[in-house]
């Protein structure tokens, strides 16, 4: 089992309210299958030993799929190594290695406490819309419902959304494109939701502009950040239903 | 009718409306580029058999042979789109700019050079752009089109200036042609590398044929 010696430049805050600043920590004899999360646990019991204020992080399941856990791992939310930080195991990173982590930055996104930041952002673009209306009962039994294979599996692949918020950080603008296409794309390309697929998308994108995101300009950085490979097709798509939804709502297709 | 209104001004004022705005104005200036440069190779043309003018003093007249209602009308079209497309990008990149926390130290994974800096290459053509009107246009003779180009880019400070804002303008358009296909809802992973690879040759090909001019001036090909 190798280990290795890092440096950490860690942002810490003490609140939202507080001036943030990047703090010096050496993380010393991390064991190379330990994850990036299971290494600040490591850093932090030996703060605490020192008596001194742990490292507060966010993180819940550790198995890549609630989608809490954060952090901009040197510039990049959750590393860029298409998994989520408490996926993202040290073998990735060589002894010596400087190591920055900061939280996941966008106004939409309050800082909380040191990488600790608000994302019920999203959950409101989510209730906006993110939803149907009425109840679809238990899974159906399969081809109960016909459903094209290539639109399952472009719905299933935009459900694959965590909800982490990797996308918004990544983002040079801060946009929530990526997060708001995805779990719109979801539900209007299955029969449940798609009746409901012009309002959704109405409510959603105005939503998600009324939250304060930035607008995307077309860098699919976020479909690289993402840790669950969701694509910027869905972005395309979500371009083609606004239109259109936009077109129904002028004219009184639907009210 | 007040639904259309209302949708029409919540649309404009949306960030995927403004980008559509964007985006179809950004493909309405690239075709017009397209004739800028159909136009400008006439310059390789040489002499007309008859009158020992140019083709492109010909052109030149041309253009400017048109009814003065129609003239204006292409012209003041051009100055609206090209408003459009200004003020909006200006106003969205002010917003993307607010919604952002910077970090301290920043990573970028795929983000092309070209598309970060999209305001920066943006503003640059405009000022070209201002330029270019005002030594050709403004100041600009249809009838000795020919030697007023060949005098103007003689002068080594010119032409670098348009070699450099040309340049800009590949950049720009290197992100902007995939970028409009991509807002208008056309884009797919299956050809997405299509489109990069189309918005490269495009802004090559028009890029490589505005810079031919000075440098052929420069190199004593057109004298």
């Amino acid at each position: 089992m190798a280990t290795l010696n890092l440096t950490l430049k860690v942002w810490r805050q003490e609140n939202a309210q507080a001036q943030g600043r990047i703090e010096t920590y050496q993380a010393k004899n991390i064991p190379d299958e330990a994850s990036f999360l299971e290494m600040l646990d490591i850093v932090n019991e030996e703060l605490v030993h020192e008596g001194k204020e742990p490292i507060h992080f966010d993180h819940d399941c550790r198995e890549g799929i609630c989608g809490m856990c954060s952090l901009t791992i040197n510039g990049v939310p959750h590393g860029g190594k298409k998994v989520t930080t408490c996926q993202l195991h040290m073998r990735q990173f060589k002894d010596g290695d400087t190591i920055w982590i900061e939280p996941f930055r966008a106004k939409a996104f309050p800082l909380l406490r040191d990488l600790i930041v608000d994302r019920s952002a999203l959950d409101k673009i989510i209730a906006a819309g993110g939803f149907v209306d009425i109840r679809t009962g238990s899974a159906p039994n399969a081809n109960n419902m016909p459903v094209r294979k290539k639109t399952a599996d472009a719905a299933f692949d935009a459900a694959a959304c965590i909800g982490c918020g990797a996308c918004v950080a990544s983002c040079k603008n801060s946009s929530a494109m990526l997060f708001t296409s995805a779990k719109a794309a979801h539900l209007n390309l299955l029969p449940q939701g798609y009746p409901e697929k012009n309002k959704r998308v109405l409510a959603m994108v105005r939503q998600m502009d009324a939250l304060g995101f930035g607008n995307c300009t077309n860098q699919y950085e976020c479909e690289a950040a993402c840790p669950k490979g969701v694509s910027v097709d869905n972005i395309a798509k979500l371009n083609r239903d606004y239109m259109i939804a936009c077109a129904s709502e002028a004219v009184g297709v639907f009210s | 009718m007040n639904d259309i209104i209302t949708t029409a001004c919540k649309f404009v004022t949306s960030s995927i409306g403004r980008k559509i705005l964007v985006a179809l104005t950004g493909a309405c200036l690239l075709l017009f580029l397209v004739g800028h440069l159909a136009g400008n190779m006439t310059i390789y043309g040489g002499c007309a058999p008859c009158g020992g003018k140019s083709w492109i003093d010909y052109y030149a007249m041309g253009l400017h042979s048109m009814p003065s209602w129609l003239l204006w009308a292409i012209r003041l079209g051009l100055l609206a789109v090209f408003a459009v497309h200004v003020l909006l990008a200006l106003v969205l990149k002010y917003e993307n700019y607010n919604a952002r926390t910077h970090y301290q130290r920043e990573g970028t994974l795929k983000a092309t050079l070209s598309s970060r800096t999209m305001v920066i290459t943006g503003v640059m053509i405009l000022a070209f752009l201002l330029l270019h009107l005002w030594q050709l246009t403004i100041n600009g003779d249809p009838a000795n089109c020919y030697e007023h180009v060949v005098l103007g880019f003689q002068n080594p400070v010119c032409s670098a200036a348009y070699i450099v804002a040309i340049c800009c303008l590949f950049m720009h358009v290197r992100h902007g042609v995939q970028s409009v296909m991509q807002t208008l809802g056309l884009g797919t992973r299956k050809v997405r590398p299509l489109y990069n690879i189309v918005a490269v040759l495009f802004a090559l090909v028009v890029c490589g044929g505005f810079i031919s001019i000075p440098l052929a001036v420069l190199t004593g090909i057109l004298h």
